[in-house]
């Protein structure tokens, strides 16, 4: 018995040693495999370096005579180089990756199985700003991990091509699209030649689709749009999609923009509606909209005064002059009633507006009296 | 000839202006986290400043603001990096002190010329 017992604890020691050997041996491996790299390249590092300082001036064939060894080593520095440069420096780093075949590697590695060189391939492709990549980026679109998709996504903002602008809402019409504040910072990355592309989408059944496609309009300061977006705000179903209309024409900043404004601040409308459009007029600027605004300064949903009185503020010197005398009538009224009169919502809301008019707004607006 | 503090946690960029500035002719003394920018900037006051908005231990904003309020470098020229071109962010930095901003990416010939320029406005 006690030899079994002998024999099983020497067994054990020995598994225990033999792993902390094999553990040993692994991160020898490991680290010299580390250094091998570092050091294979420091060469290309610092050719790398001179070469984008340089704006690509000189340097451009050495590195493409670079053995694949040593390229290798530096290709993952390198690449982190591409995305943090702009303007000739990237330009002249792209150009070493195109001659050294990165873009064709790339292209073969969007169609990998293994998602993580799907991801890093697109993100390559991105980086290097490559237009004939767009059609494969578009497929990745509707790949089956979420990871790849929102590095698809990416890559073609990067890129910048309007024409991945239609198959890039498309994507948004399924079950776990990518989010919508990074649908449309791309879609806005891809300029203002999409603007008939996100005028058609604003018919398409989905939703979000339409307030993504809103947002991107207002972004991109489509006034060409602000018809298409003020029949939206009349005649959505979806509420969120109408406030969506709402607060995009304020940014759209047209003449013709602030009438459906004032139509949607109607009381007949929600009043998360009501406020969404108060607000927008504020953006918009228009003194036409002080009348409506006015009336809003004494609604009894709180938010809604309480944008109307800001906006008013925006509107600079008439919304400024409509609050003070929102505030003067209600001071003539408190004389007349005597020292108990406690002030209206109206005139509290108008009086902080003024309030922060004094810190932030120009001195001869807050002066003018 | 002039001192450039480059306060940038991104190794690669640090290394890439650094590379630039000192074949520009400048001194450069590199830190790559807050504290230490405003540790190195009381040993030896730079002539400019060129700061990272987003930095570990110590916001680039709070290191200009602290800057700022040091009469060693209270009236240097500083520079800050940003990764975005938030207007809420630019703001701070504006009212922290901030001479002017590059957005990354960048290109390294802006920046020497950004640099040069904010010496030029100084007399340096």
């Amino acid at each position: 018995m006690l030899r079994v017992f002998t024999i099983t604890i020497a067994v054990l020691i020995a598994i225990v040693a033999l792993t902390a050997v094999a553990i040993v041996v692994v991160r020898v491996i490991r680290q010299v495999g580390q250094r091998k790299r570092a050091a294979l390249a420091a060469g290309p590092r610092r050719q790398l370096l001179a070469f984008v300082a340089d704006n690509g001036e000189s340097g451009g064939a050495e590195l493409v005579a670079i053995p694949d060894d040593a390229w290798r080593a530096a290709e993952p520095g390198a690449l982190g180089l591409l995305g943090k440069l702009r303007g000739e420096a990237h330009l002249a780093l792209v150009s070493v990756f195109l001659r050294r075949g990165a873009a064709r590697a790339a292209l073969r590695d969007l169609r990998s199985r293994s998602r993580v060189r799907r991801a890093r391939a697109a993100q390559v492709l991105g980086d290097l700003e490559l237009r004939q990549a767009v059609p494969e980026l578009c497929r990745l679109l509707t790949d089956r991990y979420a990871e790849v998709r929102i590095v698809a996504v990416r890559a073609l903002g990067r890129i910048g091509d309007p024409a991945a602008a239609w198959r890039l809402i498309a994507s948004l019409d399924q079950a776990e699209p990518v989010p919508s504040l990074l649908a449309t910072h791309t879609l806005v990355q891809l300029g203002p030649e999409t603007e008939v592309t996100l005028i058609a989408a604003l018919d398409h059944p989905q939703a979000r689709v339409r307030a993504v496609c809103l947002d991107a309009l207002g972004l991109l300061g489509a006034a060409g749009s602000v018809q298409r977006v003020a029949r939206l705000l009349r005649e959505e179903r979806v509420l969120d999609v109408r406030v969506a209309a709402a607060v995009n024409l304020g940014r759209l900043g047209t003449r013709s923009a602030a009438e459906p404004l004032i139509d949607a601040v109607d009381p007949a409308r929600p009043a998360v509606l009501r406020a969404a459009a108060a607000r927008a007029l504020g953006d918009l600027g228009a003194p036409t909209a002080v009348p409506a605004l006015m009336r809003l300064l004494g609604d009894d949903e709180f938010r809604v005064a309480h944008e109307a009185a800001h906006a008013l503020r925006r509107l600079g010197r008439a919304g400024l002059d409509a609050l003070r005398e929102v505030v003067a009538e209600e001071r003539a009224d408190a004389g007349d009633q005597g020292a108990h009169a406690r002030p209206s919502s109206r005139a509290a809301h108008a009086e902080e507006a003024l309030a922060l008019a004094a810190i932030t707004a120009e001195p001869e607006l807050v002066g003018a009296r | 000839m002039s001192t450039i503090l480059l306060v940038e946690d991104d190794p690669d960029i640090r290394e890439l202006v650094a590379y630039k500035l000192t074949r520009g002719g400048f001194e450069v003394i590199e830190a790559a986290d807050g504290l230490a920018a405003l540790q190195a900037a009381r040993q030896c006051p730079p002539h400019a400043v060129i700061l990272d908005v987003g930095l570990p231990r110590l916001s680039g904003i709070e290191v200009c603001r602290q800057l700022r309020a040091a009469p060693a470098t209270a009236a240097v020229p500083i520079l800050m990096l940003t990764g975005d071109i938030r207007p809420h962010e630019l703001e701070q930095a504006y009212a922290a002190g901030a001479t002017d901003y590059l957005v990354k990416p960048f290109s390294p010939r802006e920046l020497q010329r950004r640099v040069e320029a904010a010496l030029v406005g100084v007399g340096g």
